[in-house]
């Protein structure tokens, strides 16, 4: 007899060969990595005309090209001070401080975005398998847990090489226009930052795969997937803005349960932190597909 | 004894306030070519869907093989079903989604590329295995559904509506591929053609709203052993026939054109008598156009199911073939 997982790896080669061949990995492909070099490219030309800017307002020569200037600052103890009180933690921003700039932007990138396009693309996943019928021809021959399983895994390893080729196009992008750019650091840092966004976005993956479960209509399902994504966002910002003593201290509980109540945890380089933190949204991602497969388990196909 | 296939006892399923299954009883026996007959929305997909897990009831039992309900670890691969509207997936290549489901019913890789490769040779796809499922016509798709339910030689096929959108020539393939794998495999066939059913199964069950009206062999149905039909193309000599067959019961339609022979099962052989009745009908030069043995499944059906379709249709039943009436 095979086993759970064994029958979950062949879903998940199969949902990447899908991927593949329905051409949905190249567009997450091209979308992560043509992303990351647009969004990067932005970045630099926006620093280097700040840095023009300050350079002509201490009257020294502007750099022809950027990151010269930041580099310098980046290094100023007095600049150092008044980030750390800007941050208000000092820990934190001495650890972001010890970053390379282009590896922070690209964490703040896929931080920010990845989360939206995890939403976008993955919501109606089963939900399309389930509306055109092709589920029935699978599920009389695997069970339906390994089968969602399944999915999970082979969406999250698409996912894992779309933020890596995203980390690639921000790097690529670095070391053609950066004056000073280090490339073991910021690849070495990138690649933390890539790993640390997979870990991130697999909770909303599990988010994804929940509401793709309980609908039928992939429609349906990819603007249910922007609600939830927005209604977490909202619970997670709301319980950060009201926790405190009492029972608000239960609003630091129900900010746990979102994926952005872990967000700044993975910001941080100590372990203390970070492991924590990614463990919290594995789980996360683990138990929003289980409650989405709590209702797929039992339903009509 | 060996437990039956399938066996579904007081089965229900509700769809909302629409009851699907009413306490649907059934036993497919193993090695059989069953046939599922039924009206639209009867529960003939509904049964099926069910046996394989698809859908959950609401009470009743399913037994496969006298080991329980469905249970996808302990019978993948050993029990498949061609969904009706179910839609492949379009991207993937015939040759990889084939061997995809051979792998998920537990076939090593050598044995699933076998099983692959025999499945397109029956449907007549082996020279498709490379093209993607979009580029295939709605026939060949629905070959390609066919082959994944054949994949590995499982012990129960569920076949909802198997020749729909299949061209003659195909058609009478898979038929003759069915009836080769009679007794080697359970094979259950949901169809509206029922003279194919006739044909091809070894036994049938009518399915009117959710409810089993009847389940037989299709010579006990047909009464194939005790029933002679002429078809004739004159006033038939009743006199005759009666002297020349005097164990004999006739009846004859309204019309006159058909005649039939009722004797009981452990009576005459339906040779003789047939042989009697001809001399008799070619000698007072009564035109026969067509002889037949047994009535035809349609005609039983109709008659099962009668009263069901009254009461579904507000008593306004038509039957497609007239009352016979006694001579």
């Amino acid at each position: 007899m095979r086993g759970f997982f064994q029958s979950s790896g062949i879903v998940a080669r199969q949902e990447w060969a899908d991927a593949f061949r329905s051409r949905r990995a190249i567009v997450l492909l091209v979308l992560y990595f043509a992303g990351a070099l647009a969004a990067t490219l932005i970045f630099i030309k926006v620093l280097h005309h700040v840095e023009n800017q300050v350079e002509s307002a201490v009257g020294i020569s502007q750099s022809r090209q950027a990151g010269a200037s930041t580099s310098a600052l980046w290094r100023s103890h007095s600049f150092r001070q008044v980030l750390i009180g800007l941050a208000g933690d000092e820990a934190l921003a001495r650890d972001l401080l010890s970053l390379p700039p282009l590896a922070l932007f690209y964490g703040w990138l896929s931080f920010a975005f990845t989360p939206l396009l995890v939403i976008l693309l993955s919501s109606a996943r089963i939900a399309e398998e389930v509306w055109s019928g092709s589920v029935r021809f699978a599920l009389f021959r695997v069970p339906r847990g390994s089968w969602v399983f399944g999915k999970l895994t082979g969406q999250a390893a698409q996912l894992l090489v779309a933020l890596l080729a995203s980390g690639a196009a921000a790097w690529i992008m670095g070391w053609w226009r950066l004056a000073g750019f280090d490339p073991v650091a910021n690849a070495l840092v990138i690649l933390l930052f890539a790993l640390k966004a997979w870990v991130y976005a697999f909770a909303w993956l599990g988010v994804a795969m929940a509401v793709s479960q309980l609908l039928t209509s992939p429609t349906l399902a990819s603007v249910f997937g922007l609600v939830a994504l927005m209604a977490l966002a909202a619970i997670s910002g709301l319980a950060a803005a009201f926790t405190g003593p009492g029972w608000r201290a239960a609003l630091d509980l129900v900010r746990m349960l979102t994926p952005g109540g872990h967000e700044a945890d993975l910001w941080r380089l100590d372990t203390a932190h970070a492991v924590p933190a990614v463990l919290f949204l594995l789980a996360l991602g683990l138990a929003y597909t289980a409650v989405g497969y709590a209702r797929f388990g039992r339903r009509d196909l | 004894m060996t437990a039956p296939a399938l066996e579904l006892c007081g089965v229900v399923k509700r769809y909302g306030r629409l009851t699907a299954l009413d306490g649907l009883d059934l036993t497919v026996p193993r090695g059989a070519l069953f046939g599922l007959v039924g009206s639209n929305g009867a529960g003939k997909t509904t049964a099926m869907a069910l046996s394989v897990g698809l859908l959950h009831g609401h009470a009743g039992s399913v037994n496969l093989f006298g080991e329980g309900p469905f249970d996808p670890m302990r019978h993948a691969g050993r029990v498949t079903l061609l969904p009706q509207d179910a839609r492949l997936p379009l991207h993937a290549r015939v040759g990889e989604l084939l061997g995809w489901y051979a792998a998920l019913q537990g076939l090593p890789p050598h044995e699933a590329a076998c099983a692959v490769e025999e499945a397109l040779e029956w449907v007549h796809l082996a020279d498709r295995r490379l093209a993607p499922v979009r580029t295939l016509s709605h026939g060949m798709m629905r070959r390609v559904t066919i082959a994944q339910a054949f994949l590995g030689h499982p012990e129960l096929v569920l076949l909802d509506e198997p020749m729909s959108g299949l061209d003659p020539r195909e058609a009478a393939r898979v038929r003759r591929i069915l009836r080769r794998r009679r007794a080697a495999q359970t094979v259950v066939i949901s169809s509206h053609d029922l003279r194919e059913l006739e044909t091809l199964c070894d036994t049938a069950a009518f399915v009117e709203r959710g409810r089993r009206v009847r389940q037989d062999s299709m010579e006990a149905l047909t009464c194939r052993g005790r029933t002679l039909v002429y078809h004739i193309g004159g006033p038939a000599p009743l006199a005759e026939l009666r002297v020349a067959c005097p164990e004999v019961g006739w009846l004859s339609s309204p019309d006159g054109g058909r005649l039939t022979a009722q004797f009981a099962p452990d009576g005459p052989a339906a040779e003789s008598v047939n042989a009697r009745a001809l001399q008799v009908l070619l000698r007072a030069g009564t035109g026969v156009l067509e002889i037949r043995r047994g009535a035809s499944l349609e005609s039983e059906y109709l008659a099962a199911t009668r009263d069901s379709a009254a009461a579904g249709e507000g008593g306004s039943a038509e039957l497609e073939t007239p009352p016979l009436r006694a001579i």
